[in-house]
């Protein structure tokens, strides 16, 4: 089963405010902790970035590289935008980690560490929730 | 009795020391001080912020709150620039909005509201907390996009990782420093260094400092060579933090990541000590130690207008 993330709502139930930036480690951790009481351990997630403005380091290694560690069987981002991508990366090479990225047409890239990136795309496609598309990559096939 | 600390007439990251060095002279026997800018002709973001760190600090030795925002029962003084263009300036920049707080301030100071020309893309804004983070990040986006853009020609996703870098910087305070403190971010134009547009943040608190922050986790790995400065090599060149948890000390290795791409600067002064990550346009030394000492800790960023830089 594919759980499903709606970060920026997740932000604006969490915190006092209307933010549409996930900055601070104290707006992760909110988020974070709120993230995981609805999610089971050992689960595909799906985090969809949408709406969200800027994502800072702290954010990004306080709920990405949190749940990736500690609670997610693979971590599949979508939505992200290069700034997204530009806190999560370092932040996942920093720990050895690694999540899914899904492009905009659908197909999925790796991002942080390479060889446990390799391992979450062969998971994927053994649980049939992804599979190689004619031209070589790997797309989703629900979600 | 009073004691004189002198603003320089040009207030910036380069005359600082000089301020500091008149601040530590003046701090030595517990009189009350008296913040001369009578004679400022211009101050940085850098100088700006530097400046109400000082009052905050003097206010507390005196037995204020001292923090951002806090009062005192004898707050230090602060004589006011004699050219009314200079404190038209500062009180644009949302400087006296803030000294207000912390100085007992003797000269006119205009009633204006900080400014929303394109200059001053922040205005002195007091980081106490978490919150406080969210409305400096948020203000930025608005105004900052277009003229990191159009002015220095930086790719518009850049103004992301602007954003990124500025909420890290202000984190220290909230995270490390154990008082408030205050950013500022102008766009102006460096004639004298580098014949082009500058965008600089400074953010500055009159907090512990790193050398504290960071003395139960590091100072024995140092040993001997504990202090200021290798407090700040440990933070902004390995990253270290004062948290046990792996994730933490990534803030200044991701600013110091932007500033790379951007050609850009970071420098940090703390106690005793500065470190900067110096580009090629500048001629800053990365590492001075047995400066005048100087209470918490300043964080100077500068991006410049992209294109072919002085070597």
């Amino acid at each position: 089963m594919i759980q499903h993330i709606r970060v920026h709502e997740v932000l604006q139930q969490s915190v006092a405010g209307f933010y549409a930036d996930l900055v601070t480690r104290p707006t992760g951790r909110a988020v974070r902790e709120s993230i995981e009481r609805a999610l089971s351990s050992g689960t595909i997630a799906v985090m969809d970035f949408t709406g969200v403005g800027c994502l800072d380091y702290s954010c990004a290694d306080e709920i990405v590289a949190k749940l990736v560690r500690e609670k997610v069987l693979v971590l599949l981002l979508r939505g992200t935008t290069d700034g997204h991508r530009d806190a999560i990366e370092p932040v996942l090479l920093g720990h050895g980690l690694a999540a899914v990225c899904e492009r905009p047409d659908g197909t999925l890239d790796m991002i942080g560490a390479r060889e446990p990136a390799a391992a979450l795309l062969e998971e994927l496609v053994a649980q049939q929730v992804a599979a190689r598309t004619p031209g070589g990559a790997i797309a989703l096939t629900a979600a | 009795m009073t004691r004189l600390v002198e603003v320089p007439a040009q207030f910036d990251d380069r005359s600082f020391d000089q301020f500091a060095a008149s601040y530590a002279l003046a701090t030595a026997d517990g009189e009350r001080l008296l913040f001369d800018a009578h004679a400022a002709e211009w101050a940085s973001p850098y100088g700006l912020v530097g400046l109400l760190a000082a009052g905050a600090a003097a206010g507390r030795r005196a037995g204020g709150g001292g923090g951002a925002g806090g009062g005192g029962a004898e707050r230090p003084l602060l004589t006011v620039p004699a050219s009314a263009e200079v404190v038209s300036y500062w009180a644009r920049a949302g400087f006296f909005r803030e000294a207000a707080d912390l100085f007992e301030v003797h000269g006119k100071v205009p009633k204006t509201k900080p400014a929303t020309e394109s200059e001053v893309l922040l205005p002195v804004t007091p980081v106490r907390a978490a919150e406080d983070v969210h409305v400096v990040v948020s203000t930025i986006q608005q105004r900052a996009s277009a003229i990191l853009a159009k002015e220095l020609g930086l790719d518009p996703k850049a103004t992301m990782g602007f954003a990124m870098a500025l909420s890290e910087a202000c984190q220290n305070i909230v995270e490390h420093a154990g008082s408030g403190g205050w950013v500022a971010v102008q766009a102006y134009n460096w004639r004298r260094k580098l014949a082009r547009r500058v965008v600089v943040i400074a953010v500055a608190d009159a907090g512990v400092g790193f050398r504290h922050s960071l003395e139960p986790s590091q100072a024995k790995r140092f040993g001997d060579r504990w202090g200021d400065a290798a407090a700040l090599e440990a933070a902004l060149i390995q990253g270290v933090s004062r948290f046990r948890d792996p994730g933490r000390g990534q803030g200044l290795a991701g600013i110091r990541r932007y500033l790379a791409r951007w050609e850009g600067k970071v420098a940090i002064r703390s106690g005793t000590a500065r470190i900067a990550i110096v580009p090629r346009w500048d001629d800053d030394v990365p590492l001075k130690d047995g400066l005048p000492a100087f209470p918490g800790s300043q964080v100077l960023l500068i991006i410049p207008e992209q294109g072919s830089t002085k070597a």
